[in-house]
């Protein structure tokens, strides 16, 4: 295996464990919700903790393995440095696994100060662990980012170039040029890499702030000031995984289509639109915060909606018309790549409905927001990340799955996982709250069901581990991808 | 049903509509295909319409939920002032707020975030805003229905979260 590749597979295989892990602590909690297990709140908010921030690493280190391997073929990058991220990364999970294991930090990963040192039930060594090992995530991260930018930046003649600025402005003369245009995979680095820098500085900032006020607690911090850097950092970082992976569709998708993806104009201005409102729309997580100047209230809802155009009208729409009337291969890998683009769009739905003021006063914190949000990365982020391992599995091996293969791990994934989903909106339409270890009616009743869709969900996810590990264990030719 | 539920279904409906288009999308790939710019061509054109029905979707929403955001202008904070405080893991309450007059609470917290969150005697949360340390949101309210109200904390704030409720009638 080559180097560039066993980065990829070391970032994939540690992500897929964490999510592993993560799937079966949020099962946990959602039969603790339907009492079919007991345990005190304590442990609930815990595991709560434990499986928000493990899951979104996982899909990080998913969506960065692939990324990286996708931009090394285009620009070589350096391994030490991708290495040095990874293991940052490791260290900063463990950290974390530890503030929980044993040090019962139960805060939620985007707590708001001051609650991790006001009130607390675990010992101040664990908020420590907890600050420590969120840093040092962020600190790969920023490696990370920073390595991608250099890459695209190297690759396509500086930022005009990476942005395909005379690709849009200076059409006909680009063309004559003979000059490489950036492929759409490169627009998400890019756009990763710009954005995640921006979160990343936002996240240092206030994790900064909280490691000094933890250090020495008479140094005051603004909850306001605290809060909009803590979304801004975790809506922005959040939102970047699906981004990452949109690159696996972008390149996997076309082969099973047997068609080509193209940068055209209207897909380089889409991704500068992306690149403006992921990292604008994090205000609509301050709705309720009345104090909040009024205009960033409005700011958030015009950014939420129009961060939903390049997605809706580009590449969601130019991966139907990809797929349309194509001689396209249904394998798990082409399955799971088009399945994400339909949960990409309906959890979207649900987030655009969520980001309309108005509507947001009756849904805003209830368990509206884990539907929608759980929709697009589960249903979503999730099945690129798989879409992307098949694709490099299935052209190691030149195997392919059988459908019925393909069933069970569908009727698992998309069915069990549309129960659980459709658990959240109903009760998050019925002003269930989220985060409550014991939730009001109906909630309790709701969780029962979503529970089973979540039993059905994993049957599927193990189903699907399977059949991957038997296709990696099929000896074959050369990698192809 | 719950007054949210038009949203539910509008969003089930929007949701089916995906999974309809999608599929008939997947389908296409049993008939005979058609080349790559043919289908380009007649694609590009119905993504200009598609955006332009995204566009016009987004400045009817702007259009109305704009001059509804709960922000409050000066007359309806000229309402009578009630206080609220939210602490780890209670609220301190007004008893009761008349009915049929504008009020306006303000509310803080002694401790960390919490939220105040307003459920109306069906059950169905019908207002709310955050109470902050260090700050005093000023929520403007006009209550039609009489009876009692529940208060929840919207907002994660430690270990007894769940159970940080209130109450207080509206007559």
């Amino acid at each position: 295996m080559s180097g560039p590749r066993r980065i990829m597979w070391a970032y994939l295989t540690t992500g897929i464990a964490v999510f592993g892990l993560m799937v079966l602590v949020g099962l946990a909690m959602r039969a603790e919700q339907a009492h079919w297990v007991s345990f005190d709140p304590g442990s609930f908010y815990a595991l709560m903790t434990l499986h928000g921030s493990g899951m979104i690493v996982a899909l990080a280190l998913c969506g960065m393995g692939g990324l990286w391997f996708i931009m090394d073929r285009e620009q070589p990058m350096n391994q030490g440095l991708a290495w040095a991220a990874y293991g940052l990364i490791v260290l900063g999970v463990v950290a974390v696994i530890l503030s929980v294991f044993p040090g019962h930090f139960g805060a939620a990963w985007t707590f708001l100060f001051p609650l991790p040192f006001v009130g607390t039930t675990w010992p101040s060594w664990a908020t420590g662990a907890f600050l420590i090992g969120v840093a040092l995530v962020m600190a790969g991260w920023t490696i990370f980012c920073a390595q991608l930018l250099g890459c695209v930046l190297s690759r396509y003649g500086g930022l005009r170039g990476a942005m395909g600025w005379d690709l849009v402005f200076h059409h006909d003369a680009f063309l004559r040029s003979g000059r490489p245009e950036p492929p759409p995979a490169a627009f998400a680095a890019l756009i990763t890499a710009v954005d995640g820098l921006f979160a990343a500085t936002g996240g240092m900032l206030v994790g900064v702030a909280l490691i000094i006020h933890w250090l020495d607690p008479g140094v005051a911090i603004d909850p306001l000031w605290a809060k909009n850097l803590t979304y801004l950092f975790g809506h922005t970082f959040a939102n970047l995984t699906i981004y990452m992976a949109i690159a696996f569709v972008y390149v996997a998708l076309p082969r099973y289509a047997q068609r080509e993806w193209h940068t055209s104009q209207v897909l380089a201005i889409a991704w500068w639109g992306t690149l403006l409102f992921v990292a604008t729309a994090y205000f609509h997580h301050l709705y309720m915060d009345f104090v909040q100047p009024r205009g960033l209230q409005y700011i958030g809802e015009v950014a939420s909606y129009l961060a939903a155009f390049p997605p809706a009208v580009v590449t969601i729409f130019g991966g139907a018309l990809l797929v349309y009337r194509s001689r396209l291969r249904w394998t798990m890998s082409s399955m799971f790549l088009y399945a994400g683009l339909i949960g990409w769009l309906i959890g979207g739905v649900g987030a655009l409905i969520d980001a309309t003021v108005p509507v947001n006063v009756s849904l805003h914190n209830t368990l509206w927001v884990p539907a929608h949000f759980h929709t697009y990365l589960l249903e979503g982020v999730t099945l690129f990340i798989f879409g992307w391992i098949f694709a490099d599995l299935e052209a190691r091996t030149g195997a392919v799955s059988s459908a019925l293969t393909r069933w069970i791990v569908g009727l698992g994934i998309f069915g069990g996982g549309a129960i659980l989903l459709l658990g959240w909106y109903v009760a998050g339409a019925a002003s269930v709250p989220r985060r409550y270890a014991e939730q009001p009616a109906p909630g309790p009743s709701i969780a029962a069901w979503a529970s089973v869709g979540a039993i059905l969900l994993i049957a599927g996810l193990i189903a699907c581990l399977f059949e991957a590990v038997r296709l990696a264990r099929t000896r074959s030719a050369e990698p192809a991808l | 049903m719950n007054g949210a539920s038009p949203v539910l279904i509008g969003f089930l409906v929007a949701a089916a509509a995906i999974l309809l288009v999608m599929a008939a999308i997947a389908r296409t790939t049993t008939e005979p295909p058609e080349t790559q710019a043919a289908v380009t061509s007649t694609g590009y054109r119905l993504r200009k319409g598609w955006l332009w029905a995204l566009a016009a979707a987004a400045v009817v929403s702007l259009a109305i939920s704009l001059p509804s955001f709960p922000y409050g202008k000066p007359a309806t904070l000229a309402g009578q002032h009630f206080p609220v405080v939210a602490s780890q893991y209670s609220f301190e309450l007004p008893p009761a707020v008349p009915a049929g007059k504008n009020v306006v609470f303000d509310v803080t917290s002694k401790d960390v975030n919490h939220g105040f969150g307003i459920y109306d005697p069906r059950g169905h949360l019908v207002a709310q805003v955050q109470a902050m340390p260090d700050y005093v949101n000023h929520l403007p309210l006009r209550f039609t229905v009489t009876g009692h109200y529940v208060v929840r904390c919207l907002e994660y704030c430690g270990i007894a979260h769940a159970a940080m409720q209130g109450a207080f009638e509206v007559r």
